[in-house]
Formats: structure tokens, sequence, C-alpha cells
């Protein structure tokens, strides 16, 4: 069965759905959903080969790279495709004015996520992100309003703009090596390109990535846009999206930059993003506000761990991506009908106890509190952090810590201030959609022994570059 | 605001400086071609076309193309969204001038034919689905420019849309059964307009598909309400 | 390498980079949104330049097949590539075109300093739609 599929399919629904939808409204809106449970079952059957076989590596069309694309099917993608689509569905966003387009938009979303993190080609890497950066940018327009508007212009020119640069780091890997292919890439890079030159590529790159990547300085697109999207879109980007355009860069990371300083960068670059975000979400009265600027924290985590690019770092980070998955998109869901400002929420547990609960479990899981699975993700970040030699990464789990005690001290307080003094109104709030994702939680803790050695087993099993591609030969083509 | 426009000022130069210096190292003319080629040399037998750029977009890198074409649909049904709870009374527009009218009526022919041969010769000549589909797609729009008030339908507009944006799909899809996915097709001899299998369906298809979406897009965005 | 290939580089790369500086400096210092997008139109166009310019081969023919033998070619593959990146600019511009219509609705203006203090002081956007001839 080809990788392809998981592209495929999602992507021939989203073409055949608006004529779907005229023909017949009640099928459209069925449809859907039922395509991401094939997605979601095409992505077990592929797992089962890759655990079983390793990495299956496709030549698309029978074409040998690196004259065609090659895709890599390993666990570490095939786990985020799986994880994109469960995610799609349990928050498949209904509502807005024009249910049908955003449906084929998610679509749409999950078929470019997942390609995202299969391919093993450069340039169609880029083309994918492009395709999952117009339907993140369509799917927080949903409803319409001039607000939305803005904010995904704003989001728009940033990300198009990276994306031009990165492009421009594209031409410049390309006029250096000839070749798009990731792991060819990885070979010929080290003889073919200078510290310099690879350094200036490496950056153009991360400008594109960085953007959906909520990394600094590029992420000031994600306050106004979590604010304005609805709940369940916030919740896709936030908690998928963002992950992937990450597992993007540990793919450049672990081929063609390796061995470089590429990983310093990285490490300078989430370091900063961490603080940034972390402070500002500490300032922040407006409760979306304040997720946002957390997201952001939380993403530059998960850059840190894949700047330990060994698989104990990958390992943390996908623990850290996969907790902030089932938190984050969870929390936006949930307080979509809380009020808007932090001082509002006093004594909210009077009139929504489940809903606080449900606020102080997530919070503290956040926070990282034994023994819930947040916890266990920063541990595995700190030992990756100081396993690893050197200064710097001593200095980043240093600041790991200072990070834990500073969300503790926003997260904390209100969560206390839900449960004291009397409300101003009574609020009628649901858990909603997050249920699945708090059960998840629940589930992870209990479980925590089995997920960290699947979590360990899906690390290493990421091809280093020699392995990626058994058919290109050690020696060089000679040239025509 | 002056203090920002010098800001910018620096921060370009140093970029530019950057650039400049990085760009040096690399050379001009004398492109590695691991990739370039293994094309050049083996494109006429595994593939057929003689535009070998051709064989590129819709072979070597099918994938790129479709996740290409997945773009502009995307970015029609997001702007459809965006502009399409717009009232429609738009069409308070006044139609255009002699010039423009006359043009329209008399280019429509000549931009189809123009445009069914770009798409269709896309694998001989330079050319293609997308700039043939463009072509097609201007040929609708200008009649609109002239007569803003008659609209584009867009019922057959998402149609075409929607079944050969499958169509390409559903051919690439074929290719699974064979070599794998988007496996390029042979048949026909090289140089004939009846050459390189599969190529030339594609490009119809992509040219359709594009043609259809650009005008529907164009279309939608004329009669936005203006006030 | 000869030092006309030495010219012709710097004249492409430099064009390409002259282009995205100025596509980027239109994007940092100009107010009014058509021409912010028409910055992010110039920044394209000047990396689609680079990209082309990295194939190119001296005396070499275009890539497409005639009677006879096959001359020397240039590289295809950039070709490709900015054909697709070419497309993909299109599409996003066409997206970002509707998106300032539809701020132009809501906001009654195209300038993004007047969009900015009216968000501010309606952050919802979904307050009265200000019907009003933009400046």
């Amino acid at each position: 069965m080809s990788p392809a599929l998981l592209l495929a399919v999602p992507v021939l629904g989203a073409f055949v759905l608006p004529s779907l939808h005229r023909a017949s409204p009640f099928a459209s809106r069925v449809a859907g959903p039922l395509i991401l449970v094939v997605q979601v079952a095409l992505v077990a059957a592929l797992w089962q080969q890759a655990v079983v076989h390793g990495p299956l590596v496709i030549e698309l069309g029978g074409l040998p790279a690196p004259m065609g694309i090659a895709w890599q099917a390993d666990q570490l993608g095939l786990l985020w495709c799986g994880a994109l689509a469960l995610l799609a569905l349990v928050l498949w966003p209904r509502e807005g004015h024009d249910p049908n387009r955003a449906a084929t938009l998610t679509l749409l979303l999950v078929g470019a996520g997942s390609g995202l993190a299969l391919s093993a080609d450069l340039f169609n890497l880029f083309v994918l992100y492009e395709l999952t950066a117009l339907a993140s940018f369509g799917l927080v327009v949903s409803q319409g309003t001039g607000a939305q508007a803005a904010a995904t212009l704003r989001f728009l020119l940033l990300g198009a703009t990276g994306s031009a640069l990165a492009l421009l780091g594209i031409a410049l890997i390309y006029a250096a090596t000839g070749t798009l292919n990731l792991a060819q890439l990885a070979q010929v890079t080290p003889g073919a390109m200078s510290d310099p030159l690879v350094l200036t590529a490496f950056a153009l790159l991360l400008a594109g990535l960085g953007v959906k990547a909520e990394l600094f300085p590029l992420n000031t697109w994600v306050p106004e846009v979590y604010g304005a999207a609805s709940p369940r879109v916030a919740g896709l980007l936030a908690g998928a999206v963002s992950k992937l355009a990450l597992l993007v860069v540990l793919r450049l990371l672990t081929t063609i930059f390796a061995d470089t300083g590429a990983a310093m960068v990285l490490l300078g670059v989430a370091a900063v993003t961490v603080l940034a975000g972390e402070l500002a979400a500490y300032r922040a009265q407006d409760l979306r506000r304040m997720l946002a600027y957390s997201s952001i924290g939380q993403l530059g985590l998960m850059a840190l761990a894949f700047s330990v690019s060994n698989p104990t770092g990958i390992a943390a980070g996908l623990a850290l991506g996969l907790h902030h998955l089932l938190v984050k998109p969870a929390l936006f869901v949930m307080i979509a009908d809380w009020p808007r400002r932090r001082p509002q929420t006093r004594g909210l547990a009077a009139g929504a106890p489940w809903s606080a609960a449900a606020f102080v479990l997530l919070a503290l899981s956040l926070v990282g509190v034994p023994p819930l699975p947040g916890f266990w993700a920063k541990l595995v970040l700190l030992q990756a952090l100081l396993g690893t030699g050197g200064g710097p990464y001593a200095a980043a789990a240093a600041l790991v810590l200072v990070i834990t005690v500073v969300e503790a001290g926003y997260l904390i307080p209100l969560a206390r201030q839900l449960y004291s003094g009397e409300p101003a109104v009574r609020v009628r709030a649901r858990i909603g959609r997050g249920v699945p994702l708090i059960l998840a939680l629940l589930l992870a803790v209990v479980l925590i022994g089995p997920v960290a050695q699947r979590l360990d087993q899906v690390a290493s099993s990421v091809p280093g570059p020699a392995t990626a591609l058994p058919r290109l030969s050690a020696s060089e083509p000679g040239q025509p | 605001m002056r203090g920002r426009d010098l800001a910018a000022l620096l921060f370009l130069a140093g970029l530019g400086a950057l650039l400049a210096s990085v760009m040096a190292e690399l050379g001009f003319g004398n492109p590695p071609l691991r990739a370039g080629g293994p094309i050049l040399e083996q494109s006429p037998s595994q593939v057929g076309a003689a535009n070998i750029v051709t064989s590129v977009v819709l072979a070597y890198r099918g994938m790129d193309t479709l996740v290409e074409l997945t773009i502009l649909f995307t970015a029609a049904t997001a702007a459809g969204m965006v502009l399409g709870q717009g009232t429609r009374a738009g069409r308070s527009q006044s139609p255009a001038g002699f010039i423009l009218s006359t043009a329209a009526d008399a280019l429509f022919p000549f931009l189809l034919v123009l445009g069914a041969y770009i798409i269709l010769h896309g694998h001989l000549t330079p050319g293609g689905g997308f700039q043939g589909g463009t072509i097609l797609a201007v040929a609708f729009f200008l009649p609109l420019l002239a007569q803003p008030n008659a609209g584009i339908d867009e019922r057959i507009t998402t149609w075409v849309e929607g079944s050969a944006g499958a169509a390409f799909l559903l051919i690439a899809l074929a290719g699974l059964a064979g070599d794998g996915f988007m496996a390029p097709f042979p048949g026909g001899e090289l140089g004939e307009l009846l050459s390189a299998g599969s190529l030339p369906v594609l490009y119809l298809a992509l040219g359709l598909k594009v043609g259809a979406e650009l005008a529907g897009l164009m279309g939608r965005l004329l009669t936005e309400d203006e006030a | 390498m000869t030092s006309h290939s030495d010219l012709l580089g710097i004249m492409f790369y430099g064009a390409a980079v002259a282009l995205l500086l100025i596509g980027l400096y239109t994007m940092l210092t100009r107010r009014h949104l058509i021409r912010v997008l028409l910055g992010l139109t110039l920044v394209e166009a000047g990396v689609n330049l680079a990209l082309v310019a990295a194939g190119f081969r001296p005396e070499a023919a275009a890539p497409i097949l005639g009677p006879g033998a096959a001359p020397a070619m240039v590289d295809p593959v950039p070709q490709a590539l900015i054909l697709t990146a070419i497309v993909i600019g299109v599409g996003i511009l066409a997206f970002a075109l509707s998106l300032v219509v539809r701020i132009h609705r809501t906001y009654g203006s195209v300038d993004l300093q007047v969009i900015g203090e009216r968000l501010a002081s309606d952050p919802d956007g979904t307050g009265s739609e200000i019907r009003r001839r933009a400046p």
C-alpha cells in the first residue's frame, strides 16, 4: 500500500465534496468524517508495516530519485499523520456560515499535513507546506468576520514572506548541490557547501518554517489569530499544524544540516521563543491570548528538544508535542464559553464545576506536576538537554526550569481563582469536544510506561541520513 | 515614519550584503545536474515527451504539480469562503464602453483556440495546463469585464473544477496499479501530438481545472459589493 | 569558468537579490495594503529568478527535443520548480486579495494604520460595517 494514499484520499475527498454537497447535503456532511476514519485506518495499516519492516521508502511514479520525488514512511511521520487525522476528527469544524467549505479545507489540511510528515524531498516539502498554510488561512477565516480577515492577512503576509525566503534557501541549496532529495543532500552537502552558505540556507528555511512553528520573531500573528479564529480551528492549528512545521525542521536537521552549526541556531531561536512566549503569557489578561502565548512557549520547548538531534531529544520533542496536542485544543475548546478576561473568571467553578476541574487538570499537566504526562515530558526534555555535553544545552535546561516556575506563576493562580469568590454572572460552560482529549490524557497517565517505550522506539527508528534511501549508490553519479 | 524606513533600509542592506557574499560562492553556468542530468538523458525513453520541462512537471515531479493544483483549489475555496456571503448587489455596475465590449466579443474565440492549443501542445512546445488554463480563464473573464452584470455561472465552474481535479488525481492513482503513484503511461511517438502517454491527458484535465477555477475566482472578485 | 559567465552570474543573481530587497522594503514601509501585496509579488519574483538562474549553462539550448541529435541543454528542473512556485504565488495572491476586499468591507479602508486603529476599537470586527469610500 502506498503512503501516497495518505495525501490522495483526503485531497480527492476535498475535490469531490463541493459537487457532492450540491447533490446531497446530507451525504456531504457525513463524507468528511468518514474519509478521516479511512485515513486513520490507512495510517494504522502502514504503521504495522513500518514497525515490522522498517521505514517504507517509495519513489513516486517508479522514477528513481534524485530524478523523481521520494517519500519515506517511518514511524515518526506516520505517528503524526495519525495524530493529525484523529485531532481533525475530534475537532471537526461544523460551525461557521459555510460548513461545507470548512470541511473541504479541513480535509485538505489533513492531506497536506500528512504529506509534510512523509515527504523526503526538499521542494515537495515546500509545496506541501504552502498547501498547509493556505488551508490554515482558510480555516481561520471560516466565520468571515472582519477580525478574522485582518488576523489572517497578517498571518498570510508573514507566512508568504517567510516562504519566499525559504524558497531562496532552497535555490541556494539546489544551485550548490543539484539535487532536492533529502538523503542525497545529506551525503553531498558537506562537500558541496561551505559553512556560511549552509547556515544561510538553514536560516532562510527556518524563516519560512518558523512562521508556522511559531518561533521568534515570526510569531507575531499567533495571539491575533488564536484570538479571532474559532476554538476548534485554534485547537487544530496549535495542536497539530505547528508541530508538523517543527517536524520538517527536525527532518532537515537530521539530514542536510546534520553536524553543522544549524542545531545551535535552532537552540538559540528556541530559547528566545520560550522566554518571550512564557513571559508574555504571564502578563496576558485575555484568556485566549494567554493560551496563545503559552502555546508559543511550548513549541519553543519542543524546538529545544529537537535541537538535540539524537534519539533522546527526538523522543522528548515527541512527548512534548503529543502532550500539547492533547492539552491545548482541549483548553481552547473549553474556554469558548468562558468570559474573555482573567479577572472575570472568578468563582467560575460554582456554575461549571466539571469545566473548572478539567481546567485545573490541564493546567497542572501543562506546568508539569507528576503524575500527569506533562511532568514526564519535561523530565525527558531535561534528560535530553543535560545528556548532551556543552554549556548551551545546560543553560537551556536551566531555562526550562525557570520557565516552569513562570508557568506555575500564571496558571496556578488562575486555577485557584476559579474556586474563590462569587462570580458576577454564573457561566454555564461545557467541556464539549475536549472530553476525548482529556480522556486520552488520563489514559496516558495510566499507561505512561508503554507510551514512553513506544516513543523511544519511534525516535530511534528515525532513519539516519545514510540509510534513508538504499537505492542511491554511495558513489557520485558523474556529470553528463 | 522616517525612523522605521531607515531601519528597514539598514536591515535590508545587511541582508543584501549577506546574500551577495554567500551567492558569490555559488558558481554560475555550471549546475551540478545531479537530478537534471539523468532527466535530460532518460526522459525521452522513460516518458517520451519532447518538452522535457513538461516531463519534469508531470512525471518526475508530478506530485509537486498535484499539490500545486490543490493549492489553487484551496485558494479558490478559501476565497469563496471569505467573499461568499457577499451581497450580489454588485449588479449596479455599468456595462463597459464600446471598445471593450466589441473587443471582448471578438477576442473570445481566439483566446479559446489559443488556450486550447497551448494546453494540448504542452508536451511538445513550451506551455501546458497552467498557462493555457489561464488563457481560457481570461477568455471567459473579458466578456465579464464588458458585461459585469452577466456573472459567471458558479455551478458550471465548480463542477468542471471538481471533476477535472478528480480526473487528474484518479489518473495519478491509476499509476498505483503499475509502477506507483503518478507513474507516467507510455504511448505514442516522440514529437507527435499523441505521444507521451498520459501526459497530454493530465495537462488537459489540469488546463480545464485551472481555467474554471480562475474564471470563477475572478468573477467572484469582480461582482463583489463595492460600497 | 569564463568571466563572461561571472558577469552573467552577477547580473542574474544581482537582479534577483535586488528584486527581493525592493520587494521587502515595500512590504516593510508601505501602508497601503495593495502596495504591500505588490511588494510580496516582487519578493517572489526575485526568488524565482534566482532559482531559474541556477540552472543556466552557457551555449546550451532550451530543454525541448527536436528532430536530430539532442544538443546540450539547460537544467530543466528549476524551470519546473518556478512554474510551481509562480502558481503558488498566484493562489496566495488571489486569496490575499479576497481578504483585502473583506477587510475593506468591514473597516472601510485599505490603509494599515487606519485598520489598526479601527481594530483596536472594535476587536471582534463584527461591529457596524463602516460604509465609506476608501481614501
